[in-house]
C-alpha cells in the first residue's frame, strides 16, 4: 500500500517540476545514486551486515529503514552519517549532500528489483567484480610486429612517453647479469673468456641455455619462493624445534626449477601432492609446503589457534598463487576487494580436513600420512561442516559454508565434488590446485609471470607482487602482462610447453629490453619524467641480496662448495648473536668449515636465530609471505662487510688463492680484478692497488714486529686486505 | 564492462588512501617535506629505499610529531618472566582473610602447564607508601618507592597468553603471534633518531640468557630491517661486527676506506645518476663512525664513582643491571630513541618466573635491579631528562593469587590482570590507574590490554597509535591493531 502512494505522490512531484527542469533536477538512479549508496552508505547497510537493522541494498530496506529518504538526510546533514572513523569526519561532501537531497525531494525513484551489491562495479573505494585483474585474460596483439613482443609492447610505451631505450649493455656487462640473474654466481673468468670469443650469432641464447640447464639454476629460482611460502626449518615460539626433514622440500622446490615442472604440476602437488593418484614420496613432500610456517606449540587457546593456522594457510596460499589478500576476509566482507566473507571460508574449508589441531606438531602422523615426509594430508574424507565466524570470533559461529572458490571469479564458481567412496581425504585442495590452475583463472597465470618479471628486472610489472587488488599499484604495462600471462599458458606456435617457466626466462632474457645498459646517455633528463624507471628505458642497477653478496664473496674466494641438497649446514654464529636464544648455544651445532661454505639456500634458517650477516642485507622474515624483499643501504650492512669474520675469512681465502696463481703482484691485482668484477683493472687501479699493498704491508711489517709473523705474513695480510676492499665496493654488490 | 581502473585509482589519492598509488604513478613529480613525511609515515620510504628517497631522505631521520608528547625517548624495564603483581605494586589486603582458601569457583582461568593449582597466599614481604602520594609499593622494591611521587602504577593490565614465548611477543608486538614489528620499530618508524652514530633501538640482554621466542621480540615484522632492535652488550664492543681482526687497526682500516672510496668513486663517475651508489657510499663512512662512537656509548671512564655506586656498578648484584641502566642514560644522552633492559633471561627462575618460590626468585631479581631503577630515575631527574624520557617497568604478564600447591611459595603465571609502571615524559607521578578484584586475580576496573598500554606509550611519545601506520599486504597495518586505547588518566 504504502509503496503505491509514494508512486502516485512521485508521478504527481515528477509532473509538477517535469516541466521546467525535466529530468536534470532528478538524478538519475543508475548513474549516480546507485554510485553514491554503494561507495558511502552500503559497506555498513547490505544484506550481509544489517548495521542497524538497516538495509540499502534494496528499494524496500531504503524505505523501511530511512523513512524514504528522511532519517537518512538528517543524519547525513548532521555528519552522523556514514560515521567517524578514528575519529576523523566521514562526512559527505557538499556536493553528494546536495545530490542526494535532490534525488529524495525528488521522490527518491528506487527501479523495482533493482538490488544494490558492493561488489558490483569498481569504484573509487573498492574494486567490484570487474577489477581488471579478475577479467579473463586477452593476447593482446604486440603494436610492432617483427621484433620480440616484450620490446614491441615497452617500446610502444616509451615511444607513446617520447622516451628511447638504452643502447644495448657490453657483452661482458651482459654475462656477468646473466649468470647472477639466473645461477646467482659470478661467472668465472675462464666463462666469460668462453663467452666473449663465441662469435657466432646465437651466442647469447647458448649461454641463456647453458645457465639454464644448470643445476645452480633451480638454487636461484628456488629461493624466491621460498619467501613466498614462508619457509623455516623450525617452529618458532618457545621451543622452536626443528622441522624435520623440511629440507626435503626445500630439494623438492630447487628440483622442481631445475626440471622445469609445469606450473600446473608445481602447484597440484605442493597442495594436494597427498591427494593425487599416482602420488609419490616426492609429492608428499610436496605438500610440506603448507606446514611450513610457523606453529605455537604452547598457544593461549588451542581451539582459537586452529583457526590461526587456517588464517596462516589460505594466506599464504592465496598470496602465492593468485596474489590476493583473501585473508582480509576473515572476519568481514573484503574492504578493497570482492571478496566475501564466506569466501574465505570456502578456501578455509580445504586446510579444515586436515590436522589442525596441536598433535604432531601441527600435522599428520607418519602412519597417517605413509611416509617420513614432512607433508600434509587429510585427517578423513568427511570432516565436520566449516562454520563463517562472524567477526572472526569462534564463540559466533554464523552458517556453515559449503566448500567453494572465490565468488568473484564468476565463470568458474561451481561447488565442490564430494570425494570419490573409499577415499582417504576431501579432495578438496586437489579440487583448489584445479581451479587455480584452470586457464580461465584470470589470476594465476598473472601473478606468475608477473613475479618471474620482477626477478629479473627488480620491480614486476604490477608492483605489489603479492596483491593484485584495489590496493595494488597499477599495472605499469597491462598488455605486456596480459600478453606474457596468455604466452604462458597458450606457448605460441615452436614455443615450448604451456606453463613451463625456463621458457619464459629465454623470452625475456633474449629481448632488447633485457640486455639494455643500465646508464642511459638522457639519465638526468629521464629521470626527471620517469624517475622509478617504469617504463623501463634502462635496465635497473641491482644489488645483490644476502644469498647472492654471501655465495659471491665464496665463489670468488674459491672456497665455495657446490654440494647440492640434503640437510642444513650451522653457519658459524658469533657468541653475541647467540645470547638471544633462550637456550644459548645447546640449540646451535655448528657446521665443519666445508659445510659452511655451502651455498646460501642450503644455510638453516631458525625462526628464533636468523644469521646476522642475512638478515642485515634484508633476509625475509620468514612468518609470513614475502613477496620481494626489501632493499635497504644502511650502514650496519658496511659494519658487516667491513669486519663479520666470514667476510675476513673469503678475503684471506682470496688472497691465498691468488698467491697460489702466481707470485707476481701484478698478476695478482689483475686476477683478482678478474675474479670480483670480471675485468681488467685500469693502469690506475693498479697502482692504487699496489699502493696499498705497500702501506699496509710496511704497516703490518712494523705492527707484527713482536709478534710471530710465520702465521701473520704482512704479504699475505696486504694481499687480503686488498681482497677485503675489492669484496666491499659496490662494483661487487651491485649488478649492472 | 572493465573500466580504466588505472586512473581510478589514481585520481583518488587526494581524499583516499591510496598514496602509493599516487606514487607510482607521480614517480619524481612530487617534491616537498609535506608529502615526504605523509609518505614515510605510509612506509613508503622505508620498503622503496632504492627509489626517490635514498638521496632525500634517510628512513632514520630525526621526525618531529605534531601531536602532543613529552617523551622523546623511551627506556623499557622489561622484567622477563612475569612478577607478582600482588608482592610488588598491587597490594591486596584482603588476601591475608582468604588465605590458604582456594579462589572462588567461578573465577575462570587457563592452568598454564598444568600445574597443581594451590591456596590464595598473601603477599611474601610487606607493603609500604612512598613519597608524598604514598603510592604502596613492597619490600621487594625499597628503593624505586623512593621515587612513588614520579610513578603511575596501571594495576589492571591483562593480556592474551599465558605461555611466556606468546605474551613476550604480545608485550612487545601486540600479537602472540610472531612476525609483527616490535612497539621499538614502530617508535623509530615514526619518529626516526637523532643520533645516525648509533642505533635508534637497542635492546640489552639479561647475561643468563635472551627472552623465550628469542629474535622475534625485537624484529622489524614486516618492515625493513632498518628499524629492528639492535642488540647491545655492555662492555667493549656493543654491537656485532663493530671490530674486525686486530691487525687492521682503525689506522690500517683508514686505508682500506681511503682506497675503497677511489675505486667507488670511479665506479660512480661511469654511471650516471647512480645515486643509490652513493647512498651506498656515505653508509661506509657513517660505518667508520658508528666504530668508535659506539664504544663510547659504554665507556665509563669519565663518569663519576658516586654515579657508579649510585647504580650499583662494581657491586653484587646490582652490576649488571646497573651497567645496563647506566648505559640506557648515557644512549638518551646520545640520542637513541628506544631502549629495552632485560631482567632476567633463559628460563625459569633465572628470570621473573616464580614458580618455585617469588620470595627467593623476586628477592634475588629485585635486589638486582632495584637499586639500579632507582638510580635511573634519580640521575634522569637530576640531569633534566626525565621529562623527555618514558620510563616503563613491566613483564609479559603477572602471577597468579595462589601458590603451586600447599605451602608452595611460588605462583603461576596470570594474564589476567598484572601491574606496570611508567613514569617520567609526560607522566601523572603518584598515581593509581585501574584495579584487579580483591584477591588480584583479574584486572575489574579500568582494564588496561597491552594494547591500551602500547597506545599510551606511543602517545607520550607523541604517536598517535591509529595514525602512524605501514602498508604492508593490502592493508594499513598498526601497532595496535584495531584496537588500543590511550590512558590519558597517567598523561600529565
Amino acid at each position: 500500500m504504502m509503496f503505491s502512494k509514494c508512486k502516485v505522490l512521485l508521478f504527481c512531484i515528477m509532473q509538477i517540476t517535469g516541466a521546467t527542469c525535466a529530468s536534470k533536477t532528478i538524478p538519475d538512479f543508475d548513474e549516480e545514486i546507485a554510485q553514491l549508496i554503494s561507495k558511502r552508505c552500503l559497506e555498513c547497510h547490505n544484506q550481509r551486515d544489517l548495521k542497524g537493522d538497516v538495509n540499502l541494498a534494496t528499494s524496500k530496506g531504503f524505505q523501511d529503514g530511512t523513512k524514504n529518504g528522511k532519517i537518512a538526510l538528517k543524519l547525513i546533514n548532521e555528519g552522523k552519517m556514514p560515521p567517524k572513523s578514528k575519529g576523523i569526519s566521514k562526512k559527505l561532501s557538499d556536493k553528494e549532500i546536495e545530490l542526494f537531497t535532490r534525488w529524495i525531494k525528488g521522490g527518491a525513484n528506487w527501479p523495482k528489483d533493482r538490488v544494490l551489491d558492493l561488489y558490483e562495479t569498481t569504484n573509487n573505494v573498492r574494486a567490484g567484480r570487474d577489477w581488471w585483474s579478475l577479467q579473463p585474460i586477452q593476447r593482446p596483439k604486440p603494436p610492432y610486429l617483427k621484433m620480440n613482443p616484450i620490446d614491441s609492447f615497452i617500446r610502444f610505451k616509451l615511444k607513446s612517453e617520447s622516451l628511447t631505450p638504452a643502447p644495448q649493455a657490453s657483452l661482458r656487462v651482459l654475462v656477468r647479469r646473466a649468470y647472477f640473474d639466473l645461477i646467482g654466481l659470478p661467472p668465472s673468468p675462464e666463462e666469460i673468456d668462453h663467452f666473449l670469443s663465441d662469435k657466432s650469432p646465437n651466442a647469447w641464447t647458448k649461454l641463456i641455455n647453458k645457465l639454464l640447464a644448470s643445476p645452480h639454476y633451480g638454487e636461484r629460482w628456488a629461493r624466491y619462493w621460498l619467501d613466498l611460502v614462508r619457509f623455516a626449518e623450525t617452529d618458532g615460539y618457545e621451543r622452536d624445534k626443528l622441522k624435520e626433514n623440511i629440507w626435503r622440500y626445500r630439494d623438492w622446490v630447487i628440483a622442481a626449477f631445475n626440471n622445469d615442472m609445469p606450473y600446473t604440476q608445481f602447484v597440484r602437488e605442493q597442495l594436494a601432492g597427498d591427494e593425487l593418484q599416482n602420488r609419490t614420496e616426492q609429492s608428499l613432500i610436496a605438500t610440506g609446503m603448507i606446514r611450513a610456517g610457523t606453529w605455537n606449540d604452547e598457544p593461549n587457546d588451542p581451539a582459537d589457534y586452529v583457526y590461526s593456522r587456517l588464517e596462516d594457510m589460505v594466506h599464504t596460499t592465496t598470496s602465492a598463487f593468485i596474489g590476493l589478500t583473501v585473508k582480509c576476509a576473515r572476519c568481514h566482507d573484503h574492504k578493497f576487494d570482492p571478496i566475501l566473507q564466506s569466501d574465505y571460508y570456502r578456501i578455509a574449508s580445504f586446510f579444515w580436513a586436515g590436522p589442525i589441531g596441536q598433535a604432531n606438531q601441527g600435522g599428520p602422523s607418519k602412519e597417517l600420512l605413509g611416509s617420513n615426509a614432512y607433508g600434509w594430508t587429510d585427517l578423513n574424507a568427511t570432516p565436520k561442516p566449516i562454520r563463517l565466524l562472524h567477526q572472526g570470533e569462534r564463540d559466533k559461529p554464523g552458517p556453515e559454508i559449503t566448500p567453494g572458490f572465490l565468488s568473484a571469479i564468476t565463470a568458474l564458481d561451481k561447488p565442490l565434488s564430494p570425494p570419490p567412496p573409499n577415499s582417504k581425504t576431501t579432495k578438496r585442495r586437489l579440487q583448489f590446485a584445479s581451479w587455480i590452475t584452470n586457464k580461465n583463472n584470470p589470476l594465476t597465470a598473472r601473478v606468475l609471470v608477473n613475479r618471474i618479471w620482477q626477478n629479473h628486472f627488480g620491480e614486476a610489472l604490477v608492483r605489489t607482487p603479492n596483491n593484485l587488488g584495489f590496493k595494488s599499484a597499477p599495472p605499469n604495462n597491462q598488455e605486456l602482462l596480459d600478453w606474457l600471462a596468455a604466452e604462458f599458458m597458450h606457448p605460441s606456435a615452436n614455443g615450448g610447453s604451456a606453463w613451463t617457466i625456463k621458457r619464459l626466462h629465454k623470452l625475456i632474457m633474449t629481448s632488447e629490453t633485457y640486455k639494455q645498459d643500465s646508464i642511459h646517455p638522457h639519465d638526468d633528463k629521464y629521470s626527471a619524467l620517469d624517475y622509478s624507471n617504469q617504463n623501463l628505458w634502462k635496465f635497473p642497477r641491482r644489488r645483490l641480496g644476502s644469498e647472492a653478496l654471501r655465495d659471491a664473496m665464496l665463489s670468488v674466494s674459491g672456497r665455495l662448495n657446490l654440494k647440492a641438497g640434503g640437510p642444513s649446514f650451522y653457519p658459524k654464529m658469533a657468541n653475541e648473536a647467540l645470547e638471544g636464544l633462550s637456550r644459548k648455544s645447546g640449540d646451535w651445532q655448528t657446521s665443519n668449515e666445508k659445510e659452511r661454505s655451502r651455498r646460501s639456500i642450503y644455510m638453516m634458517s631458525k625462526r628464533s636465530r636468523l644469521l646476522p650477516l642475512m638478515t642485515t642485507f634484508d633476509f625475509h622474515d620468514t612468518t609470513v609471505t614475502c613477496g620481494q624483499r626489501d632493499i635497504t643501504t644502511v650502514a650496519p650492512q658496511a659494519l658487516a662487510l667491513l669486519n663479520n669474520h666470514f667476510v675476513h675469512t673469503q678475503s684471506e681465502a682470496l688472497a691465498k688463492r691468488l698467491i697460489e696463481i702466481s707470485k707476481d703482484t701484478k698478476i695478482q691485482i689483475q686476477t683478482a680484478w678478474k675474479l670480483t668484477f670480471n675485468r681488467n683493472p685500469t693502469d690506475n687501479e693498479i697502482n692504487q692497488a699496489l699502493e696499498h699493498l705497500n702501506t699496509q704491508q710496511s704497516y703490518f711489517d712494523k705492527k707484527l714486529e713482536s709478534n710471530n709473523k710465520t702465521n701473520n705474513n704482512p704479504i699475505h695480510l696486504a694481499l687480503s686486505s686488498l681482497c677485503h676492499v675489492l669484496l666491499n665496493t659496490n662494483e661487487f654488490a651491485y649488478i649492472d | 564492462m572493465p573500466k580504466d581502473n588505472k586512473n581510478k585509482t589514481f585520481n583518488i589519492f587526494p581524499c583516499g588512501n591510496t598514496r602509493r598509488e599516487f606514487v607510482w604513478e607521480m614517480g619524481a613529480g612530487f617534491s616537498g617535506i609535506a608529502l615526504a613525511s605523509l609518505l614515510s609515515a605510509d612506509g613508503f620510504f622505508a620498503r622503496h629505499s632504492k627509489a626517490a628517497e635514498q638521496d632525500t631522505h634517510n628512513p632514520l631521520e630525526p621526525r618531529n610529531s605534531n601531536y602532543f608528547g613529552k617523551a622523546k625517548h623511551c627506556i623499557f624495564l622489561m622484567m622477563n618472566g612475569g612478577p607478582s603483581q600482588v608482592d610488588t605494586f598491587d597490594f591486596k589486603p584482603e588476601l591475608r582473610k582468604y588465605a590458604n582458601k582456594i579462589l572462588p569457583q567461578d573465577k575462570k582461568y587457563i592452568n598454564s602447564g598444568g600445574r597443581r593449582v594451590g591456596y590464595l597466599t598473601p603477599n611474601w614481604r610487606p607493603f609500604r607508601p612512598g613519597g608524598q602520594s604514598g603510592l604502596l609499593i613492597s619490600d621487594y622494591f625499597p628503593n624505586v618507592r623512593k621515587h612513588a611521587d614520579k610513578i603511575a602504577v596501571i594495576k589492571s593490565c591483562y593480556t592474551d597468553s599465558h605461555a611466556h614465548g606468546s605474551a613476550l611477543v604480545a608485550m612487545n608486538t601486540g600479537s602472540t603471534f610472531i612476525g609483527r614489528p616490535s612497539l621499538g620499530s614502530w617508535s623509530v618508524y615514526g619518529l626516526g633518531t637523532e643520533n645516525q652514530s648509533l642505533p635508534g633501538y637497542v635492546v640489552m640482554l639479561d647475561k643468563r640468557g635472551g627472552p623465550i621466542s628469542g629474535q622475534p621480540n625485537w624484529s622489524s615484522g614486516f618492515m625493513p630491517s632498518t628499524f629492528q632492535g639492535t642488540l647491545f652488550r655492555p662492555s667493549g664492543n656493543p654491537i656485532l661486527d663493530l671490530k674486525g681482526p686486530s691487525h687492521l687497526d682503525s689506522t690500517a682500516q683508514r686505508q682500506q676506506l681511503d682506497l675503497l672510496a677511489k675505486l667507488n668513486e670511479k665506479h660512480l663517475n661511469e654511471r650516471l645518476g647512480g645515486k643509490e651508489l652513493a647512498a651506498r657510499i656515505n653508509s661506509y663512512e657513517l660505518a667508520f663512525r658508528m666504530q668508535s662512537e659506539t664504544p663510547e656509548a659504554v665507556d665509563f671512564s669519565k663518569e663519576s664513582q658516586a654515579t657508579l655506586k649510585m647504580y650499583g656498578v662494581g657491586q653484587k648484584p646490582t652490576d649488571e643491571y646497573g651497567r645496563n641502566c647506566l648505559i640506557a642514560r648515557r644512549l638518551v644522552e646520545r640520542g637513541v630513541r628506544f631502549i629495552q633492559l632485560y631482567s632476567g633471561g633463559g628460563h625459569l627462575e633465572d628470570t621473573w618466573d616464580g614458580h618455585e618460590s617469588i620470595e627467593k626468585n623476586h628477592g634475588l631479581h629485585g635486589k638486582e635491579v632495584d637499586q639500579p631503577i632507582a638510580a635511573l630515575l634519580t640521575d634522569l631527574e637530576q640531569r633534566g631528562m626525565l621529562e623527555s624520557t618514558l620510563v616503563v617497568w613491566g613483564g609479559e604478564f603477572g602471577r597468579m593469587p595462589f601458590s603451586e600447591g600447599k605451602n608452595a611459595p611460588g605462583r603461576n603465571h596470570n594474564p589476567y590482570g598484572f601491574s606496570m609502571w611508567m613514569a617520567g615524559g609526560g607522566v601523572n607521578g603518584g598515581s593509581n590507574y585501574g584495579e584487579t578484584d580483591e584477591f588480584g586475580f583479574e584486572a575489574v576496573i579500568n582494564k588496561a590490554h597491552v594494547h591500551d598500554i602500547h597506545a599510551t606509550i606511543l602517545h607520550l611519545m607523541g604517536i598517535d597509535h591509529e595514525a602512524l601506520s605501514y602498508f604492508h599486504q593490502g592493508r594499513k597495518e598498526t601497532l595496535t591493531d584495531v584496537h588500543g586505547r590511550v590512558i590519558k588518566d597517567i598523561c600529565s
